[in-house]
């Protein structure tokens, strides 16, 4: 199983132990860049080029000016290789069939999570590796594309531009789509859901038929008392360190599956937004986000103006 | 599926700068002289196994790595991309685990597989420059870092084990350390994990009991200062294990029914479900009396679980364990070479023969084979005759082997290219019973001498042909009604004897005996 984040990584850890009583024999967890390392380039090519580990760093700009069969394009002078590059390494390198066999020799099935994260480079590698060797399972939000995973260079560029076009990359690789079995949310209540199909025009439903409480917070003492709810995760669009309270970013609470109570801070121009009813205007990718952000409420969902909590701002 | 190791490779390991050794699943002997480097090959497959840094610290890198690749870098430029590296790589059949597999090995093949790597530490790598440019620079082991991982490049140590193993070395039957680390691993593969942890609990409770049970009476007599039963890392479950046969502890057994027990112990089935996968064996013929030896190499030879490495210098294990599992080791060169080829009668040959010298065949460079006693006896008299010195101060060796088996020793011989000289009398046929039969078997290295007169049938009428008035004078009169050359036929043991205590100086060495003698000492 791989999965890109770290906190999806805990996440699926701790659900398939719950599952399962242990981690089963033969089943093998991997965040994605320990895969592209561990699994697949050390034992091919470890003591070939020295590796001696990743470096999750942006590669120094005269990185990019060198041939792409520089070896100082992909590994630094201490034999880490960019994490970034990794994929393209695999590919330029002519490592692909051998990674496939690798795969194929030791993978009854791939389970990818958070699929629609992966760009560049390592959405080619992922279909490159998967199309037509074991079973693969890709599982993911393409409305929940907050990030990527690695962006170098134009491939792949607009990929996450056009839903259908998105779709339409697996399919000609011979993928199956399915967008029945996972359609609705186990998390989210009918009126999360109602609101996110409503508002931010992202198509969701709910296995729960129970309401939750929804509000949208427009008091500024409610809005103090909600903050200093030591329960409620104030979630804002970006710098939520600046705020003493239990807090995330909306884009990195994806994967974050144990908020009961969430509140979601709008800025001015979200804020307006909202109240025109035209939250769907919002740039694509923070439109996402704040989609992501809404979706991690297992019950009661507050939106608060960020105004508001501008006294407590350190 | 069983574990099982299929090949080792030491690069500057010990004696050996480069070597590979081919094992096979089940049984494996390595044959070989004293400092030959088996011991060392167990310790290499030990440490990797083990997966212990402390173990490689406590034994020190210096003395693990091979000295002539220290001594050829000083005497060398000096420069730190030649530092020697110390490896030494376990490779494995089929494991199934990603982790193992890789082609992070000497050989660049992608399998499954573990090593010790010693090399020096990069991060220090300008510190290091610096000490080799000093003048009178020592080698600067300091410098080097010592890891274990596997074919894929992971990083393994500690209790994760891919391989369960046991050394049993009784060279150090006495040796505290070495029963304590004994019990210990016996003790891990009889027991599941969850259950040590209990065990060690309750033991850790037991001693809180007897403090509050029994100590407590003294204790009462005390104010702060209380007495308890220690539990450290020195003092506890496993430091007090010991193994008991009738409730008597093997530490108060004799050397050799301790080595016995304890290699008995191992072998044992395992009701456990982590059954050893190696057992590493060394020299079990050590403190052994040749009947508890005879018992043991039956066990062993039945032992079917688990992959055993078995080195000895004992003819009888060797036989019994079945020749073709060996590999001989030699102390002049690091080149080991398999009896895997052996035909499967030869083989059975010396299973079943009765015990015979083949060890020290296998073992020789250069090798003269007689057909009896008589010539066996007389050998080292004709050797000195004609060379001038002891046949005991040379590595020539004579043996004597039955009339039949010549041709079993032969096949060793070619395999292992030992420099053989046969003594074959002739018994009437020169053609056939010594040209013919042989023919096969003949090459640079195996000769065959004996005399070609047809009447000249055995090594008897030889010497009495070239010593006729010495043998007349000695074997005819007093007791004796025979005419010398008879009385020599019919008592050759006796007459041999008696040859060399009484004219051994004298004696004109036949011309045959003298070609062997020349052409082997060349």
């Amino acid at each position: 199983m791989v999965t890109y984040t770290d906190n999806n990584y805990r996440n699926l850890t701790n659900r398939i132990i719950r599952q399962y009583g242990g981690i089963p024999v033969g089943t093998r967890i991997y965040t994605y860049f320990s895969f592209l390392y561990s699994f697949c380039l050390r034992p091919l090519v470890g003591d070939k080029y020295g590796l001696r580990g990743i470096n999750f760093d942006t590669p120094p700009d005269f990185t990019r000016r060198l041939k792409r069969d520089d070896l100082r394009h992909y590994i630094d002078s201490n034999g880490r290789i960019y994490a970034s590059r990794m994929a393209s390494f695999i590919i330029k390198t002519g490592m692909v069939e051998d990674v496939r066999n690798r795969i194929a020799k030791y993978c009854d099935v791939v389970f990818v999570d958070e699929v629609q994260d992966f760009a560049g480079y390592d959405f080619s590698l992922l279909l490159d590796l998967c199309a037509g060797n074991t079973d693969a399972v890709f599982v993911g939000d393409f409305f929940q594309h907050t990030y990527d995973t690695s962006r170098d260079g134009n491939v792949n560029k607009g990929l996450h531009d056009d839903y259908d076009k998105y779709k339409k990359s697996f399919e000609d690789r011979g993928f199956e789509i399915d967008e029945t079995t996972l359609r609705k949310s186990y998390r989210c209540s009918q009126t999360t859901c109602e609101f996110v199909s409503d508002e931010l025009d992202i198509d969701i439903d709910s296995h729960h038929e129970n309401k939750s409480l929804l509000e949208f917070v427009d008091n500024e003492g409610w809005a103090e008392a909600i903050f200093h709810q030591p329960h409620t995760v104030k979630l804002f669009y970006r710098l939520h360190r600046s705020y003493d309270c239990l807090s995330d970013n909306w884009g990195a609470s994806k994967g974050v599956d144990d908020y009961d109570s969430v509140c979601v801070v709008l800025n001015m121009k979200t804020e307006k937004l909202l109240r025109n009813g035209q939250l769907e205007k919002l740039p694509p990718m923070t439109r996402n986000k704040l989609y992501v952000a809404c979706t991690r409420a297992r019950s009661e969902l507050f939106l608060v103006p960020e105004r508001y909590f501008k006294k407590f701002k350190r | 599926m069983a574990k099982v190791i299929t090949k080792v490779k030491l690069r500057n390991f010990k004696r050996f700068q480069e070597f590979e050794l081919h094992l096979q699943p089940e049984r494996n002997l390595l044959l070989g002289d004293n400092e030959s480097g088996k011991s060392s090959i167990l310790q290499a497959i030990d440490l990797v196994l083990a997966g212990s840094r402390s173990k490689v610290e406590t034994l020190g890198i210096e003395s693990l790595f091979n000295v002539d690749a220290v001594l050829e870098f000083l005497a060398g430029a000096r420069e730190y991309g030649n530092l020697p590296e110390l490896k030494v790589e376990l490779y494995l059949n089929e494991q199934h685990n990603p982790d193992l597999n890789g082609n992070n090995n000497l050989d660049g093949t992608m399998c499954d597989g573990l090593a010790l790597i010693c090399s020096p530490m990069e991060e220090y790598s300008e510190e290091i420059a610096a000490i080799l440019k000093d003048e009178d620079v020592s080698f600067p082991f300091e410098y080097y870092s010592i890891k274990f991982r596997t074919f894929a490049g992971e990083p393994y140590g500690g209790p994760r084990k891919y391989l369960r193993h046991l050394l049993l070395d009784s060279t150090q039957i006495n040796n505290e350390y070495a029963t304590r680390e004994y019990v210990k691993s016996v003790y891990r593969t009889n027991s599941e994990d969850g259950e040590r942890h209990k065990h060690q609990n309750e033991y850790r409770k037991h001693k809180a009991k007897f403090r509050d049970a029994v100590l407590s009476d003294v204790n009462a007599k005390l104010d702060t200062y209380q007495f308890s039963i220690a539990t450290s890392k020195k003092s506890n479950l496993e430091s007090d294990l010991t193994i008991t046969e009738d409730d008597i502890s093997i530490d108060n057994k004799g050397r050799g029914k301790q080595c016995f027990i304890k290699t008995e112990f191992a072998l044992q089935k395992k009701k456990s479900t982590h059954p050893l996968d190696v057992l590493l064996l060394e020299e079990p013929e050590n403190h052994l009396s040749h009947t508890s030896m005879k018992r043991l190499v039956t066990t062993i030879a039945h032992a079917e679980e688990q992959q055993m490495v078995v080195t000895t210098h004992n003819s009888l294990i060797s036989t019994r364990l079945d020749l073709r599992n060996a590999v001989l080791l030699n102390s002049t060169s690091t080149v080991s070479a398999a009896l895997s080829d052996l035909s499967p009668e030869t083989a059975d040959f010396f299973m079943k023969a009765p015990d015979n010298n083949v060890l020290e065949f296998v073992l020789s460079g250069r090798v003269i084979l007689v057909e009896g006693d008589a010539e066996y006896i007389l050998m080292q008299a004709l050797f000195k005759q004609l060379v001038g010195t002891e046949i005991d101060t040379t590595d020539i060796h004579v043996i004597s082997v039955g009339g039949t088996s010549f041709k079993r020793y032969l096949e060793v011989a070619r395999l292992l290219g030992v420099r053989t000289a046969v003594l074959r009398d002739n018994d009437g046929d020169f053609e056939k019973n010594c040209q013919k039969a042989f023919e096969s078997y003949l090459s640079d290295s195996v000769r065959v001498f004996s005399e070609t007169d047809n009447d000249i049938r055995t090594f008897e009428i030889s010497i009495y042909q070239n010593n006729a008035a010495l043998c007349d004078e000695m074997f005819s009169g007093g007791r004796i009604r025979l005419p010398p050359q008879e009385y020599m036929l019919s008592n050759k043991t006796t007459v041999a004897l008696r040859l060399l205590e009484e004219k051994a100086e004298n004696l004109v060495v036949p011309g045959y005996i003298g070609e062997a003698i020349t052409w082997i000492n060349e």
